[in-house]
């Protein structure tokens, strides 16, 4: 079988492609990107396309002529760009490689990377909301994973292909760039006095295996992928130590331009998280793709205060 | 790399041994120390005596309370929420001041299932808060948590309440509680008089039906001016009927009114043996 995986040059996706290279039912394995991969393949080709090249991207896709699709080709936010410049990137890059998908002969199946961002925290919405949940984004980022979900399944419906969702928690792992990790790794940690609400998290390993095991399982639907338990911001600053700053609402936009002056701007779906909480019931993960996550959300919040700022390799060999 | 299957966290039931053994050790420490505070108390005049033996007093129940607290829910982790956002530390303290104000007798715990899921239906007397004295008695009586539906309410009420386990009073909320093997306490409509039971928010139930959940009826009683209080579960009911449509949740949410008033009518009440029970508002002699 051969599988193509847009966004490979991510974290996420260089780690999804990785997993793919040891599947045995993954015959070739091609991806694209706007940056180059985080770790060296063993069989997957890559090849380094800007998402608004589209006839680039088009005869890539189009000369592979894939029979899975594994869209992770996403940009969160004020992760690696701008909210503005991240929704385009990211509009642009699911129209391009999910329309071209859609001219493939050969193609079955696509699985895209969607968050749980897209229920939105607005009034009387579901504490836990599970897949069948109404589709009711309240953020940028929200309405961005619902545009991805939409284009993948109107081109599902025009092709006759099957399309399954990933929809993952806001992802926290090494290297990650993640503007709710660099939140909470803030020396001072702004919450809500009156609210602080909890939300739960994934880590990127477990996020990788769940897209996986998605594309392994044929997956057909959409899936909520968040590790078990919650968090509070005020409970994640306290297990790593950091000083709780408590911040009533009047006070959150003068937090915001600080803590974006500190290096870790917080966009709305960030802003939602921490102060209208965001979890969402992973119940039929064991059921649709046959894993649970690994690490709880405490243990992801944990590992996110014990990674070092800088890793230190030495030499392979010493020169001088 | 195949992924692997993870599984699932093993039955609490195995810890509890241990944890009663770590819970009898706290519960002697605070003992000690709350005999040392009545060895104090003696030295003091008759006046002093009189308030610092009602203060001991308080302090003993809700000292009480709080070691039975801790002896239960000693299993829950502090420093986290769990999957709906209840944070237990938080439910302890509430926990706390709840014993401060009410003294909660429960019945008929043995009726509720030890792991799957189950809604309780509680009568609701006027501003008597009996879902959450309910939900906080029950939860220490089966030593698991217990949530509790509240309406959506304004945005900082929601989110406190959802720290202390509430969810939203929506049929799909609670579906999901119940799929996932939670206690959950709701309430009827408002009533005045201590024995009348309001409506049953029949859509609720119906979520319970199709999650084939046992559906329990709950009388709870409790005096305004008083810290006394009761809480009965009955047995589990079943529709009257086999029905293909939402009839069957209309006649259960029926059934479960009259059995919450027969639970209450046997009950009897609760009175403080002076004029205040002739208060109409108090809501123990209207009936």
């Amino acid at each position: 079988m051969r599988v193509f995986v847009s966004g490979v040059g991510g974290e996420l996706g260089t780690q999804v492609a990785s997993l793919l290279e040891d599947e045995p039912w993954v015959g070739s394995l091609s991806g694209i990107d706007a940056d180059p991969p985080r770790s060296r393949f063993e069989r997957t080709t890559f090849e380094r396309i800007q998402p608004d090249e589209h006839d680039r991207i088009v005869s890539t896709v189009l000369d592979f002529d894939p029979h899975m699709l594994v869209h992770v080709g996403v940009w969160e936010p004020d992760a690696r760009a701008s909210p503005a410049l991240a929704a385009t990137l990211t509009d642009r890059a699911a129209t391009s490689i999910l329309g071209a998908a859609a001219e493939c002969a050969s193609l079955e199946h696509v699985i895209v990377r969607s968050g749980i961002e897209i229920y939105g925290r607005g009034s009387g919405s579901l504490t836990r909301p599970d897949e069948f949940a109404p589709i009711r984004p309240t953020s940028e980022w929200g309405r961005t994973v619902a545009d991805i979900e939409r284009t993948a399944a109107s081109v599902a419906e025009r092709v006759g292909v099957q399309v399954g969702a990933v929809r993952l928690g806001p992802i926290i792992g090494p290297h990650v760039p993640s503007p709710l990790g660099r939140f909470l790794r803030l020396p001072s940690v702004p919450f809500d006095v009156w609210a602080d609400p909890s939300f739960a998290v994934i880590r990127q390993d477990d996020a990788a295996r769940a897209i996986v095991a998605a594309a392994r399982e044929r997956l057909s639907e959409p899936v909520n992928v968040v590790a078990s338990e919650s968090v509070t911001v005020l409970q994640a600053a306290r297990r790593g130590n950091r000083l709780p700053a408590p911040t009533l609402r009047p006070q959150w936009p003068i937090a915001r331009r600080l803590c974006h002056m500190a290096g870790a701007p917080v966009p709305d779906h960030v802003f939602e998280t921490i102060t209208r909480g965001r979890l969402a019931d992973n119940g039929r993960m064991r059921e649709l793709l046959g894993v649970v996550p690994e690490q709880t959300t405490p243990d992801v919040i944990d590992s996110l205060y014990s990674w070092p700022s800088v890793v230190r390799r030495p030499a392979r060999k010493q020169v001088a | 790399m195949n992924a692997e299957v993870v599984p699932l966290p093993v039955d609490r039931g195995s810890t509890n041994a241990a944890t009663d053994m770590l819970a009898g050790a706290t519960s002697v420490g605070v003992r000690r120390s709350l005999d040392g505070a009545s060895s104090l108390g003696r030295t003091v005049n008759r006046t002093g005596r009189a308030v610092n033996g009602t203060v001991e007093s308080i302090a003993s129940s809700a000292g009480n309370g709080v070691r039975a607290a801790t002896r239960r829910l000693t299993e829950e982790t502090t420093g986290a929420t769990d999957d709906w956002g209840r944070d237990p530390l938080l439910v302890r303290n509430m926990m706390w001041l709840a014993q401060l104000r009410w003294d909660v007798a429960t019945g008929g715990d043995q009726h509720l299932p030890k792991r799957n899921g189950a809604l309780l239906v509680v009568n609701s007397p006027f501003l008597a808060f009996s879902t959450i004295f309910t939900a906080f008695a029950v939860s220490e009586a089966i030593d698991r948590p217990v949530r509790f539906l509240v309406p959506p309410g304004r945005d900082r009420r929601g989110l406190f309440n959802r720290r202390i386990g509430g969810l939203l009073d929506h049929p799909d909320e609670l579906a999901g509680a119940l799929r996932a093997g939670e206690v959950v306490v709701m309430s009827a409509a408002t009533a005045t008089g201590s024995r009348s039971v309001g409506e049953i928010d029949h859509t609720l139930i119906g979520a319970a039906l199709a999650t084939g959940s046992k559906v329990f009826p709950v009388a709870a009683s409790s005096s305004p001016f008083g810290r006394r209080a009761r809480v009965e579960i009955g047995t589990a009911i079943k529709p009257p009927r086999r029905r293909k449509g939402p009839l069957s949740e209309l006649e259960l949410a029926d059934r479960l009114r009259t059995d919450i008033g027969d639970l209450l009518s046997a009950m009897g009440d609760i009175s403080t043996g002076t004029p205040l029970d002739w208060l109409p508002l108090s809501g123990i002699g209207a009936h």
